[in-house]
């Protein structure tokens, strides 16, 4: 078993840096084909039509495609991102002072989108198409389908503007610093409420209905029958047979989601002035940061895998059969 | 553990959070928060490029010399700052400074004047990429304009600096104006990598203010140096420039006492921010202004050969004229803008009292008119689609914008209608702004539409003169020989009375020409809680001068 | 129940209703048809100037509600589905299919008409204002090209009417005075349409409101319906094509182009579409067009899986392996042993997909990167709404609404085909 699982990640790592490799080519080349100059941004009536061509200079644009992919690509194998054109500082460095923060806000929102689509789904499955069962299933398709950006603003309206219970932006408040250890605690969970609540609702809604069905469709089973005849509990039937064959395809589900959380919430980001990955990114991208958007998309890209492989070695856990599909 | 008692107890735990929150408030003693859209990258006034860098640089670094605003001539005044006193010498190619001996850097090494040379040689180093860098035209300087360093300055003393200039050039307090930088801190750095080595060191400074925290894409909080002579006990003790990227948050946050001050508010706000006591409006007259241009001559073939052929819609300056009545500006100033704006007559912005020609009034809202140059000028609708023709030209094209501005798409939609009812087909297209200004500079677009800021002081060389290679931003190729005529004696007069007659025939070429059509002076909105006292909000800026403010609690 | 209502009830029971309440309009533009076909006869290099997508536009949904209800009613026998009995979902789709075709006799106006905006715009739902007509220079009609171009400028909507002024009241004495809310005309009073010496004033009605440019939300929608479906079956189809060719290129042969394909779909997959779409609009442009091109390129990834997974365990079944030793051609093959089989999973994630790009298309709109407000998608219309939240809440609720209703009936339609498929399931 160890020795598979030993030979799985191996193989795994292997094919990921081959699809890493790929994304970072693929990524480099659609920038420097497309429109767009990094250093437009110091052409204006304020400033000198020198000092942009001096920037430009500066960026080493102008040599050749190739010469600059491969120079690219040296300095990447010694871990090198380069220097980010907006904040003139290694990508490294930006990048480190936007991961932390994603990592945990979308920690939070994960882990809550689980427990709640969870919780919303093992009541509801008690009794399907009872009163609470069709309720939150009907609730659910409008979680689902108010846009996040609609949700984020009516929440802003609504609980800051109105009723002023909460901050509309932000992670924290100035005088933070000098908070004691639990005011500062409490400070960064005000100010991240309705951002988690924002970021979560849709997932709880696609959770809730990803395992209603499965639990569903594995409660209808002719082997819950026979242990109901057995005299088992509901409980424990629940528990010991139907969860764990319910469960697995939300393991898949969640480690896809898990990564692309992982990678920034834009939208959430943008409303609650957040300082996470997603506005990192776009920014990058919109102002022709280069160097940025590779780092971003590797971090992002190494990430997902990860995430993706986590998932799998959990269900590998769950059920060791698994495995031989999963090394072919 | 069930799953019941989980929840219990995150449930709880949640609930005593909460309830333990918003009780530890200190006080917000002369506290001030200025709401921003996006995080600045750096405090060194070296690499202030954007506004707000360049605000925040300023309350940190004092300069030579400082500005303030005469609103009854619309022109900027100098005065005194880390410069007690000037004298200029008679052929105004020198002039000696004497410099305050009370000013210290905040790691306590005296202000001298060998900063100041350090200061010039810097910003107008190549290597260092300022963003000054290649605007010190009227100094000695050798071919990549790096400043001569022995030509231009002489330190008398300590204290005492004197500085030539160019014979001939007309000396402009402008160049005098840059924030000064410790010599000290940052002499033994390499040139080359002090835009990425100066994010590493803690800023010292000399302004009235200090650097005390700086959150990144949060806020920057300056804390009031207690040292510096600008300082006033009943002035901002703290001043946090707050980021919040998303508009409408940071208006709620305004109206509920989060953020003190914000620029740039839209026009259909107004009338709810008026209602609430705590706010003050001050509409700050327009430096920027909103165009849609017509090219005047044809792009493709300037991109390929730098030719200049008359373009073949845009090129006959009847058809721009045609244009410019047929669209309803004033109604976009009264809708859009709620009044908080005026309409444009040519490039001179209402706040230079002095230059502008209040003479000119904007040609009227009238399409019968703009029917009649057209089909004066040969424009007909022959086959009836409803779409002006003249031999084999159409008059349809496509339209410009740069995306994700609300109010040129409001302007835009607007044209594109008004157009229609003269018989112009115009086929709207919005582009990603990169994308955008990228092809707008490279001569790509027949038409299109975007604003300029003019710059303070009043310089119009860059946007009109017809050499199009030494001026980038005239991207709608006017061509006048008269108007070149005119800049070139503007930059030599040194007396007052005739620049103001020459700027005044400059516009009524313009207004006659019809290069593009002006479409609006945009008012500068700024709302301000009345805690803050004695502001004094000028087209510098409404932050400019803040440790002038005084702040109630 | 002994009489359910079946689709082809309602089908027929639309067209009749709108042909009634808009007869007058479809009888115009028919005699507009007639002497477009005169002029086409006559001379056809002037008729053509008079094509435009409009025109064609107004002539299609014409012919359409005399053919659809007829057809509908001699092939409900034939065609199973028109006898499937009404549903929710079902009822919902056809009301925007609806919208698509007939969006020129549904709508009360050009979506981008606008016109006196002081006096319209932000008006709540329910609200009217004044209409006051005026005078027109009536040229004779010459020949049969002006006639036609007099009728299709009183049948097709334009963006503008230079006949009307929107305001609040008039009042004439030596001068005609109209006033609105912040401003007043002053015209001749000659210039104003009279009828038994009396001035002609009608009322316009704003059934949902307006926005900030004063243009009609209820006609916006309608024509919104178009776009958003526009947007949501063309890029869905995008990833189609690339999904399922892919999928087989890559399952059926297997080997090295199965690796170099999954590596490449791995490599889509390990970083967030929203960001490969922005990348792509933000470099590239965002017209309509790539919004839809990219759009389908970022969801294509899920169908692949689903249909390389089924190719290779297809691959390995006994009447598989039977039917090629049979000797059937590859073609064959594929047409009649794999599609029939991959059809459910393959159409079930369609049409999630749709309403997951649906709500993209509304993502992008709020960064800035959507279509724009030249097109009225009601994911740009929420977006421009949200400016407006604490003015005009009608803005936002309405496009809401329907993109709510839209999804709702998508996701329904996406849940009873899986359930046709695999009755197993239920709920």
């Amino acid at each position: 078993m160890k020795k598979e699982i030993l030979q799985l990640l191996f193989k795994r790592i292997l094919t990921s840096l081959i699809v890493l490799f790929l994304l970072i080519s693929f990524i480099f080349f659609l920038l420097r084909i497309s429109p767009g100059d990094p250093s437009l941004k110091f052409v204006s009536p304020d400033l000198s039509p020198k000092l942009a061509s001096k920037i430009r200079d500066s960026f080493n644009l102008n040599s050749s495609l190739i010469s600059q992919y491969k120079q690219f690509i040296i300095n990447l194998i010694q871990g090198n991102f380069g220097v980010s054109y907006t904040y003139r500082i290694p990508v490294i460095s930006v990048i480190k002072d936007f991961l932390p923060f994603t990592l945990i806000f979308s920690s939070i929102s994960f882990l809550i989108q689980i427990f709640v689509g969870f919780l919303l789904a093992l009541i509801s499955v008690r009794r399907i198409n009872g009163v609470f069962d069709k309720t939150v299933l009907r609730l659910s398709l409008i979680a689902y389908a108010i846009p996040s950006f609609v949700l984020g603003v009516s929440l802003i309206l609504v609980f800051s503007s109105m009723l002023n219970v909460v901050p509309s932006s932000g992670l924290s408040s100035f005088d933070a610093g000098s908070f004691s250890f639990f005011a500062k605690i409490s400070d960064y969970i005000i100010h991240l409420i309705l951002p988690v609540v924002t970021l979560s609702l849709s997932g709880v809604a696609v959770y809730y209905k990803y395992l209603r069905q499965n639990l569903e469709e594995v409660y209808d089973n002719s082997f819950v029958l026979s242990l109901r005849a057995n005299g088992f509990t509901e409980k424990e039937i629940i528990r010991k047979h139907v969860l764990p064959n319910a469960i697995n395809p939300l393991i898949s589900v969640a480690g896809v989601e898990l990564g692309i959380l992982f990678s920034g919430a834009l939208v959430t980001e943008v409303i609650f002035g957040l300082p996470g990955m997603g506005r990192l990114t776009v920014n990058a991208i919109l102002s022709r940061d280069y160097p940025l958007v590779v780092g971003c998309t590797v971090i992002s890209g190494v990430l997902v895998i990860l995430s993706n492989l986590a998932a799998d070695l959990i269900k590998i856990r769950f059920n060791k059969r698994l495995i031989k599909g999963m090394l072919n | 553990m069930s799953i019941k008692r989980i929840s219990f107890v995150v449930l709880f735990l949640l609930i005593a959070f909460l309830s333990s929150c918003n009780k530890e408030k200190p006080s917000h003693s002369n506290r001030v928060v200025i709401g921003i859209e996006s995080d600045i990258q750096s405090t060194n006034p070296l690499f202030s490029y954007t506004v707000d860098e360049g605000n925040i640089s300023e309350l940190l670094y004092l300069s030579l010399i400082q500005f303030g605003w005469n609103s009854n001539e619309g022109e900027l005044i100098p005065e005194p700052m880390l410069a007690k006193d000037w004298q200029w010498n008679k052929d105004s190619t020198s002039v000696t400074f004497d410099l305050r001996n009370d000013v210290y850097w905040s790691d306590g090494v005296q202000f001298t004047a060998k900063d100041i040379v350090f200061s010039f040689d810097l910003y107008s180093d190549p290597q260092v990429q300022s963003s000054r860098y290649g605007m010190f035209k009227d100094f000695y300087s050798d071919s990549s304009s790096h400043i001569d360093l022995d030509k231009t300055f002489i330190v008398e003393n300590p204290f005492k600096i004197t500085i030539n200039i160019k014979k001939g050039v007309l000396p402009d307090f402008n160049d005098f104006a840059i924030p000064i930088i410790p010599q000290h801190v940052y002499d033994n750095i390499d040139r080359k990598n002090l835009i990425s080595a100066e994010k590493e060191m803690k800023p010292v400074t000399d302004g009235a203010f200090i650097l005390s925290k700086w959150e990144k894409n949060q806020a920057i909080i300056l804390r009031a140096n207690k040292k510096s002579f600008l300082t006033k006990p009943s002035g901002p003790q703290e001043i946090i420039f707050k980021v919040v990227p998303e508009y409408s948050s940071r208006i709620t946050q305004l109206r509920r006492g989060e953020i003190d001050l914000m620029e740039d508010i839209e026009a259909g706000d107004v009338a709810q921010l008026r209602n609430d006591s705590n706010l003050k409006i001050f509409p700050l007259l327009g430096r920027d202004y909103d165009y849609a241009a017509w090219n005047n001559i044809d792009p493709d073939t300037y991109r390929k050969t730098k030719r200049i052929t008359p373009n073949k819609l845009f090129g006959d300056e009847k058809v721009r004229e045609a244009f410019t009545y047929a669209i309803n500006r004033q109604g976009i100033v009264n809708n859009f803008l709620n009044d908080m704006g005026q309409v444009a007559i040519g490039p001179v912005s209402p706040i230079f009292k002095n230059s502008l020609d209040t003479l000119l009034n904007p040609l009227p809202y009238d399409p019968e008119m703009a029917k009649k140059i057209l089909a004066s000028d040969g424009w007909k609708d022959v086959n009836q689609d409803g779409v002006l023709e003249k031999g084999n030209l159409k008059l349809a094209f496509t339209f410009y914008i740069p995306g994700g501005n609300p109010r040129r798409e409001y302007a835009a939609t607007v044209i594109k209608n008004d157009l229609k009812k003269i018989g112009v087909d115009i086929r709207i297209e919005s582009l990603e702004p990169q994308v955008f200004f990228q092809r707008m500079f490279a001569h790509e677009f027949d038409a299109w539409m975007a604003g300029w800021s003019v710059p303070l002081p009043l310089d119009l060389k860059p946007f009109w003169y017809s050499d199009l290679k030494n001026t980038p931003l005239n991207i709608s190729g006017y061509q006048s020989k008269a108007v070149d005529l005119l800049l070139n004696q503007i930059e030599k007069t040194k007396s007052p009375p005739y620049r103001k007659q020459l700027y005044r025939e400059f516009q009524e070429l313009v207004y006659k020409d019809n290069p593009m059509t002006f479409l609006y002076w945009v008012d500068n909105i700024i709302a301000y809680n009345t805690r803050i006292k004695d502001i004094n909000i000028t087209p510098l800026g409404a932050v400019y001068h803040c440790w002038n403010w005084t702040v109630n609690n | 129940m002994t009489m359910r209502i079946k689709i082809w009830h309602q089908i027929t029971a639309i067209c009749f209703s709108l042909l009634v309440l808009k007869v007058n309009l479809v009888i115009k533009i028919f005699s507009l048809q007639l002497v477009f076909f005169n002029v086409l006869v006559a001379d056809y290099s002037k008729a053509i100037y008079q094509i435009d997508f409009s025109l064609i536009d107004y002539f299609i949904s014409a012919i359409m509600i005399i053919i659809i209800p007829v057809g509908v009613i001699f092939l409900r026998r034939r065609i199973k589905v028109f006898s499937l009995s009404l549903n929710f979902t079902s009822a919902i789709i056809i009301i925007l299919a609806a919208f698509f075709v007939f969006a020129p006799l549904v709508a009360n106006n050009n979506p981008d008409f606008q016109q006196n905006i002081g006096e319209t715009k932000l008006l709540p739902p329910l609200s009217s204002v004044e209409v006051i007509h005026l005078k027109r220079e009536v040229k004779p009609a010459q020949n049969l090209l002006d006639k036609l171009v007099k009728l299709k400028e009183e049948v097709i909507k334009n963006t503008y009417d230079e006949s009307i002024i929107f305001a609040d009241s008039l009042s004439i004495s030596s001068n005609a005075t109209i006033f609105q809310k912040n401003s007043q005309i002053i015209l001749p009073k000659d210039r104003i349409l009279y009828s038994d010496g009396l001035p002609v004033i009608t009322r316009e009605y704003f059934l949902l409101g307006t926005d900030e440019y004063g243009r009609d939300i209820y006609s916006r929608l309608i024509y919104g319906a178009r776009i958003s479906l526009f947007i949501g079956l063309g890029s869905v189809i995008i990833s189609l094509l690339l999904g399922v060719s892919l999928g087989f290129l890559a399952g059926y042969p297997g080997g090295f182009i199965d690796t170099i394909i999954s590596r490449v779909t791995d490599m889509f997959l390990s970083f967030p579409a929203i960001f490969f779409v922005i990348l792509i609009l933000a470099l590239f442009g965002n017209s309509l067009f790539t919004v839809i091109l990219v759009l389908g390129f970022s969801g294509w990834m899920s169908l692949f899986k689903i249909v390389r997974g089924e190719v290779i365990s297809l691959k390995q079944k006994d009447f598989f392996i039977s039917a090629k030793m049979a000797g059937l051609s590859n073609y064959n093959l594929l047409t009649k042993e794999i599609l029939p089989i991959i059809l459910a999973p393959v159409v079930v994630n369609l049409v999630f997909q749709y309403g997951s790009v649906i709500l993209a298309e509304a993502a992008l709109s709020f960064l800035g990167l959507g279509t724009g407000s030249f097109y009225p998608s009601w994911g740009a219309m929420i977006e421009a709404g949200q400016n407006y939240l604490t003015q005009a809440w009608w803005m936002v609720v309405s496009p809401g609404l329907c993109l709510f209703i839209t999804l709702f009936a998508a996701n329904n339609l996406g849940r009873e085909i899986q359930l046709y498929y695999n009755p197993r399931l239920k709920g």
